[in-house]
């Protein structure tokens, strides 16, 4: 399992990132003295460091600069110093990438697992298939775009299986049309309300094949929802 | 010359009198009644006075000169100006002032950047609790998906609102913060869609981005990121419920490359047109969307004249309005 090793002077932030890295499946530890912090990162040998420029004592660059003399291992700087100068400073002082406050849960996700992956290569120490599932029966391969339901699956496109991981997160409640349009809208590109509405055409179509076509609800005016089985509509 | 000839006319009248007064009283005295002896006394008064002018010209030059071509910029002020007594007490006097001003403008500056980091560290900090509140609703997880939207978009206007902030005082030292580089237009105005993009949805407009690929600006890629923001901002506001897209349109004329965004929202009514540069000014339009500041337009066309660019605006009440932003093909000079 990968470690992950948090320097973040916020204490609620930190405790927030560490419960979202454990969610999902990697080891988190974080730093509470800052008079220890390379004792601290020796004795948990950490894969990755999640590390905010100000902190008390020394910035996050000497600490930066500290972990490169022992270690190659990669250091996400996560700081609401969103100047290129900054940015640069931690480049040079050893960083692997950089995120500005205030951040998504997902970009900080997204950049972790890129990170580990160049570092160790995909297949090393792999974790094991991140999977979604719901009550109703439904399992979600997001890396690999299948869904199957009682043995049967269906392989979805990358937008399909961003809508249904949305739908099944929140099975039996309606997720918006706003929220699906934010989700879609990714890497530039415009999603607009017809475009939403052919996806999930062919999502139903999808999961016609696993003979759950009728649990995707349209709710006028606000979204769509996925049934939980045996659930009336309201 | 015109400043010392005006100073010295009643200088020139008291002699011209003298003259005529001290001919007429040898004219009177001598005997003959001749003329020479006054004549005379007139050539050898003249002379006195051409020489003393001669002189004090000379020795006063430098005042005269000094005197009549104001200072165009604060050192000038330090040159010498002669060696006269009434020169160096000028100069004694400039010098006492520049530097008393010199004082009083060292401690206004000092204030500016005191209050300028001030702000600076208070956006910075004020971004963590942002961070704090952001976690916290997505691990909320709330029932009522629209709730969550609302919350979602009152955190993107405080980011936006601090974001203002913080570009507000950055303007003020302007020159140290800028880098100019050759930057795609298509993908710069794509990046600032996308940062914008829950605000579109919010408000169901769709962004029509019609700028060919290989459209290029030179700009600084964060502040022009910023003046996208604002008027992307503007144009959905201004056009939310009424309008359907916001257009982005750029073309090359010549040595200039036009962006164009254009909206079919509320627009502005000429008598306002004129002044929605102006720092604070909202106009009758703005009164009516409670987060009108009539700072966003103000900050751009400061931008925008530090950048070398030009920004206009062009609106019919009812129809639209469209923000023009006129790039030049070469790059911009840094102000020094």
């Amino acid at each position: 399992m990968f470690r992950i090793f948090i320097i973040e002077d916020d204490a609620k932030i930190s405790s927030m990132l560490k419960a979202h890295v454990e969610k999902y499946g990697y080891e988190a530890a974080v730093l509470e003295d800052f008079d220890r912090v390379m004792e601290r990162f020796e004795s948990f040998q950490p894969h990755l460091v999640l590390l905010d420029v100000n902190l008390p004592k020394f910035d996050g660059f000497y600490w930066c600069r500290q972990i490169r003399h022992v270690s190659t291992c990669p250091v996400l700087f996560i700081s609401a110093r969103d100047s290129e100068m900054d940015q640069v400073m931690a480049l040079e002082n050893g960083a692997d990438d950089y995120i500005t406050k205030p951040f998504a849960y997902e970009v900080v996700m997204a950049k972790i697992r890129s990170s580990l992956r160049r570092a160790y290569g995909s297949y090393s120490g792999r974790q094991e298939e991140r999977k979604v599932e719901e009550p109703g029966g439904l399992t979600l391969y997001p890396e690999r775009f299948i869904l199957s339901s009682a043995g049967a699956s269906v392989e979805l496109t990358q937008k399909e299986s961003m809508l249904i991981e949305a739908l099944m997160n929140r099975a039996g409640r309606v997720v918006s049309r706003n929220r699906l349009l934010d989700l879609l809208w990714e890497d530039h590109h415009f999603v607009d309300d017809n475009t939403l509405n052919v996806y999930m055409t062919r999502l139903r179509k999808k999961l016609k094949e696993l003979d759950m076509e009728e649990r995707i609800e349209t709710v006028r005016g606000a979204g769509y929802v996925l049934r939980t089985t045996g659930e009336e509509s309201p | 010359m015109r400043l010392f000839l005006k100073e010295h006319i009643p200088l020139l009248i008291v002699y011209l009198v003298q003259i005529i007064l001290v001919g007429t009283l040898f004219w009177l005295g001598s005997d003959t009644h001749s003329v020479s002896i006054s004549l005379y006394s007139a050539v050898l008064i003249t002379v006195l006075l051409f020489v003393y002018l001669t002189y004090r010209y000379l020795s006063h030059r430098r005042l005269y000169q000094r005197l009549s071509e104001p200072a165009g910029t604060l050192d000038q002020s330090q040159n010498e100006i002669g060696e006269s007594p009434l020169a160096d007490a000028l100069h004694e006097l400039l010098e006492n002032q520049f530097q008393l001003y010199q004082n009083e403008l060292y401690d206004t500056r000092q204030r500016l950047a005191l209050h300028t980091a001030f702000i600076n560290r208070w956006v910075h900090q004020m971004k963590t609790p942002i961070s704090v509140i952001q976690l916290t609703l997505q691990d909320m997880d709330l029932d009522d998906d629209e709730v969550e939207g609302s919350l979602q978009e009152e955190l993107d206007k405080l980011r936006k609102g601090l974001e203002m902030a913080l570009h507000t005082s950055r303007l003020d030292r302007f020159e140290h913060d800028f880098r100019v580089d050759a930057i795609p237009l298509r993908s710069a105005v794509q990046e600032a869609v996308a940062d914008n993009r829950r605000w579109f949805i919010r408000n169901r407009l769709v962004p029509d981005i019609r700028i060919d690929e290989e459209l290029a600006v030179y700009s600084d890629a964060k502040w022009f990121h910023f003046m996208l923001g604002q008027v992307i901002t503007n144009a959905v506001t201004y056009s939310a419920g009424r309008g359907e897209r916001v257009v982005f349109a750029a073309s090359r004329r010549e040595a200039e490359t036009v962006l164009e965004i254009t909206d079919q929202g509320v627009g502005i009514r000429p008598e306002d047109l004129g002044r929605v540069f102006e720092p604070y000014y909202t106009g009758s339009t703005g009164r009516n969307y409670h987060e009108s500041t009539g700072m966003g337009l103000y900050l751009v066309r400061e931008v925008c004249s530090r950048l070398g660019h030009r920004v206009e605006i062009d609106s019919a009440p009812e129809q639209g309005t469209t923000v023009r932003f006129v790039f030049d093909a070469r790059p911009v000079r840094l102000p020094v």
